[in-house]
């Protein structure tokens, strides 16, 4: 009796979550798996086992071809934001030396996550538009003389947008893993004689390596799953994966290769997470 | 057995709570339930008028697929329609309880999609013509043939319709007047055709107000439109369109009611479609939409001659003229994969 008093709080501490794994994530990908084998046939599909779905996937070449400009696009968000974010995080946890200036910056990045995501990719259209505001601004100081359209409506307006989105899940992990680093570190660094540059590239660079793992993995993924920013903002060029999905499970009605996509996908986003947290282990154990 | 009857009335007070006062669901194109006509219709009838959107003809299906109970109409264009029949979704209606249904153009009542095996299942509701439009000050020669968004000078300034229909579009500007039935070497040319103007596009158009905005913004001065309302939207905002009709023709199309299978709201829903085809509905979506309507007589009666005229109500010559669509049946897929094929380039 005893005993169950005692398992019982245990019980829903673990059940709740595990229920929760179960009727959220795996029977909802367990259907898409189901799916993704049955076969399209006029005027839906039909249930059947076959690999004709993930065959044409990588035979037909458009499949293949907009996976491969998926990659690149959230490749060169991650890379943005990185670039972006790891000096500004530096600047905040080690040069900032006003905690009220540290706080305010800080959430100057994070406040945007507040606003409606359509929103913030919509702002973006009225900023690169060939009428919009970083055109009347270019003319303005005699830059370019005629309004150019070379900012929206591509994968370059694709890669600022998705930047701008995503860049606080950069900024977050990174944050955290410098204001872990103990600063005697960097002191006895220089104490030892190694100059600022070099005690930034042997001590500070690799410490903060996990946090540099979570926010490439937080927003390739985020901006592999996207498919706003190429609706409003992509040209005729900018088609993703996500869209892909999106026609095959509307226009298409082709929910069985809808549902393939989405598992190679899925498989994709898995493969890139593990990588990472092997990256975040193997630096922690390098550190130690 | 007293008991399961009094249980089960129990269970439908309980899940249509609004059935005693009336309601009907709709599935429908914006503007086709707008508050200016359906207030009238709700005071009238003591039907709520409860009005969900689509964005495509694509969306009918997957909604109705994730699930019945939902919708008690849904208005597909012609070329959807028969789908919804294929996959059981919809039920046939009783035309003698719609006051309207004679004065219908026989052209319309004529069409396959709506129909099945001697019943009616969708009920035309209004038309229009997929025509181009361009920007007049773009323009110091009017522009008269598809050919036109294939102009090279207009390079980063032409739109087009993110739908199969642009293979519809390409398949004519290479002279394949047969749209609906193209063959595999037609789909292929049109598919052609469209990733050779593809540098040309500045975005393809999803949404009506997408279109709407592009022209307001200055990124596009040719695309094509829905006849009436893109163009009457930027007339609002002071921005001088022009549509035409292109030599190589033009592609019509016409939305259906249609009745959900085993609709709970079977008399409201009646009611709603006989208002559609009276002079409040036909009208109403004339005025709000600026599509032609189905009853000439309806329209005749609500319409000034002016817009009667416009919205070529007199000239059943002009609906002929139109290639309406038609339901692409088992090609639908050839259709849609090259079009997303020339989107994926």
């Amino acid at each position: 009796m005893t005993l169950d008093r005692r398992t019982l709080p245990g019980l829903i501490v673990l059940g709740i979550p595990l229920l929760w794994i179960v009727v959220f994530m795996l029977v909802p990908y367990g259907i898409l798996m189901t799916y993704s084998f049955w076969v399209k046939s006029y005027p839906s599909f039909k249930p059947d086992f076959q690999f004709g779905n993930y065959i044409l996937l990588f035979t037909d070449p458009q499949y293949v071809q907009v996976l491969w400009r998926t990659l690149k696009i959230s490749l060169l968000v991650s890379l943005a934001s990185f670039l972006l974010a790891y000096p500004f995080t530096y600047f905040l946890v080690f040069r900032c030396r006003w905690q009220a200036v540290r706080t305010w910056l800080y959430m100057a990045v994070i406040a945007p996550l507040w606003v409606s995501y359509l929103l913030r990719a919509y702002i973006w259209k009225t900023i690169l538009g060939t009428e919009g505001i970083l055109n009347s601004f270019l003319m303005s100081v005699g830059i370019i003389s005629e309004p150019s359209d070379i900012f929206l409506y591509n994968q370059f307006a694709m890669v600022v947008t998705l930047t701008y989105i995503f860049i606080p899940f950069m900024v977050m992990p990174i944050y955290t893993a410098l204001e872990r680093i103990p600063p005697n570190l960097a002191e006895a660094s220089s104490d030892l004689g190694v100059g600022p540059w070099q005690t930034f590239l042997r001590v500070t660079l690799p410490l903060s390596a996990p946090g540099i793992a979570a926010g490439f993995t937080l927003t390739f993924c985020l901006s592999f799953g996207d498919f706003i920013a190429p609706f409003l903002v992509g040209g005729p060029d900018g088609n993703l994966i996500a869209s892909v999905i999106a026609t095959q499970f509307g226009a298409a009605l082709n929910w069985p290769l809808g549902s393939a996509l989405s598992i190679v996908m899925l498989v994709i986003v898995l493969l890139i997470v593990s990588l990472s947290d092997r990256i975040e282990k193997s630096s922690r154990t390098g550190g130690t | 057995m007293k008991k399961i009857i009094a249980a089960a009335s129990c269970l439908t007070m309980l899940s249509t709570p609004a059935l005693a006062a009336g309601s009907v669901n709709v599935l429908t194109w914006e503007g086709y339930a707008d508050p200016s006509f359906i207030g009238k219709f709700e005071e009238e009838s003591g039907c709520k008028v409860n009005a969900t959107y689509v964005g495509s003809n694509d969306d009918f299906a997957p909604k109705l697929m994730s699930g019945g109970g939902v919708y008690d109409l849904i208005t597909p264009s012609i070329d959807t329609t028969a789908l919804m029949i294929d996959l059981g979704f919809v039920e046939p209606l009783e035309t003698d309880k719609i006051a309207g249904w004679k004065n219908i153009y026989p052209k319309f009542l004529g069409l396959d999609g709506i129909q099945r095996d001697g019943d009616y299942y969708g009920m035309p509701y209004s038309w229009g013509a997929i025509v181009l439009m361009y920007r007049d000050d773009a323009f110091q020669t009017p522009p008269t043939s598809i050919a036109d968004l294939w102009n090279k000078d207009l390079a980063g300034k032409v739109s087009l319709w993110d739908d199969k229909s642009s293979i519809y579009v390409a398949a004519r500007r290479n002279g394949d007047m047969n749209i609906y039935t193209l063959s595999d070497e037609q789909i292929a040319k049109a598919r052609e055709a469209l990733v050779e103007q593809k540098p040309l596009v500045r975005k393809y158009w999803a949404t009506a107000g997408e279109l709407v905005d592009l022209y307001k913004a200055g990124e596009v001065v040719i695309s094509n439109s829905w006849a009436g309302y893109q163009s009457s939207l930027l007339a609002k905002e002071g921005i001088k369109v022009t549509e035409f009709v292109p030599k190589e023709g033009a592609e019509g199309w016409m939305d259906s009611w249609m009745v959900v299978k085993d609709t709970p709201n079977k008399e409201c829903a009646y009611k709603f479609l006989d208002m559609q085809l009276s002079e409040l509905g036909q009208c109403g979506v004339a005025n709000v939409n600026g599509y032609s309507a189905v009853n000439p007589v309806a329209a005749k009666n609500c319409m000034s001659p002016e817009q009667f005229k416009a919205l070529h109500q007199d000239d059943p010559a002009y609906i002929d003229s139109l290639m309406i669509w038609t339901a692409l049946g088992d090609r639908f897929e050839a259709y849609t994969n090259a079009w997303n094929s020339v989107k994926a380039q």
